[in-house]
């Protein structure tokens, strides 16, 4: 599928955007690290502490998002297969009843049942995220040109040959979107974790409300923002390379 | 080689039966049309031979082989299959495609690459243009001749195609029956081709077999069901033209009326009792060099029995091949406002005439012949 690597603008442009998000969120943290609005900016912000920050946040968004992928991915090729596809329209129902349960409601309920930590953040958010993937994975294969899959049928491909060489190969575009909209959401949410004792870069964010003081704040809300756009665009370019 | 015996479908315990104790014999290198409107049963059928769709009662034996007793992966990879909309993986190039059921077979690269250039020139497609390309990038027609090749891929002795040419334009259509025709000239599977198309179903088949809410109605030659139409449906399924349609299924080669030939020099007494001696009313005329120069009519040469063969010659006109339809030659026949074409194989010689009359008797059964005399 990668074979002929062609580099094209949209490539340059997404580079291009990526490089700029990295150049912003460096000359932030110089701006308020160097330029603290007073005394005690300057004792609470270090680039070990926005740097801690970030690695927790990026751990925390790694691992709900692996564990996501991990499960919702067999899970949707699981339903999509024949004994159980009669489920399929109904657990989509519920996936889609599951999307519209605010994020802080669940990681919420999360702490009721596992306390507090990260552990209980990387919980929430791979429940959260488990949703996208498996609709995604669902509807990219059950959507696949019947014909097709005919086709592979009666020229005596067997099950396992068919997903592995037709569906998975045609709704891979499909399952990568889902997986995109997953970490994007998963590094907006993953602010909640400071909430339940988890770190990441929603402590700056409380902190900065704390203190009450902007630099601080505008730090703590630009970095998921940006880590968002910088990963959704990454993944732009890879849905692209592996579009048919 | 393929056979249904009392073979029965029911998709539900409460519905019709889908195909209703079907019995039926494809013979070894033929084509076997399954014809009839949707929903009758055809698609049924064919998809029992590669076991896509499981019969409820009743055998179906491949070779005298029950197919029940194959696996089913194997017993597809033996049979061809193309489908209408062909199928085509869009995710891989031409040649990945065709490469599908041999690499499933486990054949190694060298015999699969020669194999792939081996079909798609067989189907008129360049190897070096058409290989690498993706399905997307080749027309309807192209795309199909891939579907084709693609099935053929493993060498299988028999082909499934499920309205394969349905979704083309009628030209490419034409076409592509034409090239089919020739491929299986040379291959000689054995086909069954589901078609809702009764003239598709003349043109292509050596045997039709007309089903009907499950049940086979008549089974037999396109010529037979013609002439004989087991009942009311079957005849108008064929159409009120069915005449017209029998033109289109008879060569030239087989109604031609092979004629006497006679030297210029000779007198037209001679040439009269020529064409009486043999039952025919035209002769054809030659040089010394057996080079022909026209002919001469029964009824000229019985008006003019001492003037020389020259004076009464007629031109030959255009004339048409031996392997040409009988629809075709009636249309040329109209087109020059003759009432006979000569059959030529090659310029400069005739190998005979065939008249209205001719026409008219090959579609009609009834025996009176006009132009032999009696």
């Amino acid at each position: 599928m990668m074979t002929k690597t062609k580099i094209r603008s949209a490539d340059i442009r997404q580079f291009a955007l990526m490089t700029i998000i990295v150049v912003i969120l460096a000359m932030l943290s110089y701006y308020v690290v160097n330029y603290p609005q007073d005394k005690i900016v300057e004792r609470f912000i270090s680039y070990e502490r926005i740097l801690r920050a970030t690695k927790e946040h990026i751990y925390i968004v790694a691992i709900s998002s692996a564990l996501s992928i991990l499960t919702a991915v067999p899970l949707g090729i699981l339903i999509t297969r024949t004994n159980f596809k009669k489920f399929a329209n109904k657990v989509l129902g519920v996936v889609n009843i599951g999307q519209t349960i605010p994020s802080l409601a669940i990681v919420a309920l999360f702490v009721g049942v596992f306390g507090i930590g990260a552990k209980t953040a990387i919980l929430a958010l791979w429940i959260y995220s488990l949703l996208p993937i498996l609709r995604n994975t669902m509807v990219g294969i059950l959507n696949l040109d019947e014909s097709v899959l005919e086709a592979a049928r009666g020229m005596g491909m067997t099950p396992f040959r068919i997903l592995k060489k037709i569906e998975l190969p045609l709704a891979m575009p499909i399952i990568v979107a889902g997986i995109r909209t997953a970490i994007t959401i998963n590094i907006g949410t993953a602010v909640l974790a400071a909430f339940v004792g988890g770190g990441g870069l929603g402590d700056l964010i409380i902190s900065g409300n704390n203190i009450n003081r902007w630099q601080i704040r505008v730090l703590g809300a630009s970095f998921p923002a940006l880590l968002a756009i910088f990963v959704d665009t990454m993944f732009a370019f890879i849905e692209e390379k592996t579009a048919i | 080689m393929i056979r249904f015996e009392n073979v029965v479908k029911k998709y539900n315990e409460l519905d019709k039966m889908a195909v209703d104790n079907l019995n039926l014999h494809i013979k070894k290198g033929e084509i076997c049309m399954l014809l009839g409107p949707s929903g009758c049963g055809k698609t049924t059928t064919m998809k029992m031979i590669n076991k896509l769709i499981k019969s409820t009662s009743g055998n179906i034996y491949i070779d005298d082989k029950n197919i029940d007793k194959v696996d089913p992966i194997k017993l597809r990879l033996s049979i061809g299959y193309v489908i209408q909309g062909t199928g085509l993986f869009p995710h891989m190039t031409i040649g990945e495609n065709i490469a599908m059921v041999p690499k499933e077979l486990g054949w190694d690269k060298a015999r699969i690459d020669a194999r792939i250039d081996e079909l798609l020139e067989l189907m008129e497609l360049d190897p070096k243009v058409y290989k690498d390309k993706r399905p997307k990038d080749l027309s309807g027609g192209q795309r199909q001749r891939v579907g084709v090749a693609r099935a053929l891929a493993a060498d299988p002795p028999v082909m499934l195609m499920d309205e394969p040419f349905g979704a083309l334009d009628p030209i490419t259509r034409g076409k592509l029956q034409d090239e089919f025709l020739r491929v299986q000239e040379k291959l000689g599977k054995t086909i069954v081709f589901v078609t809702h198309d009764i003239d598709e179903a003349i043109k292509m088949g050596d045997k039709i077999a007309i089903m009907k809410d499950g049940k086979l109605v008549q089974y037999a030659s396109p010529a037979e069901i013609l002439s004989q139409p087991a009942d009311d449906f079957v005849a108008e399924l064929i159409g009120g033209n069915g005449a017209i349609k029998m033109m289109n299924l008879i060569k030239c080669k087989d109604v031609l009326r092979k004629l006497p030939s006679i030297d210029i020099e000779s007198e037209s007494i001679l040439a009269l009792n020529l064409m009486k001696e043999q039952g025919v009313r035209n002769i054809i005329v030659k040089d010394k060099n057996h080079k022909v120069l026209g002919y001469v009519r029964y009824k000229d040469a019985f008006k003019n029995q001492n003037a020389p063969l020259a004076n009464i010659l007629n031109e030959i006109g255009e004339t048409v091949s031996p392997g040409t339809t009988l629809k075709e030659a009636l249309s040329l026949m109209f087109s020059m406002g003759r009432k006979a074409i000569f059959i030529s194989k090659e310029k400069g010689s005739i190998d005979g005439i065939i008249t209205m009359d001719d026409l008219l008797k090959a579609v009609n059964d009834d025996d009176q012949d006009e132009d032999t005399l009696s």
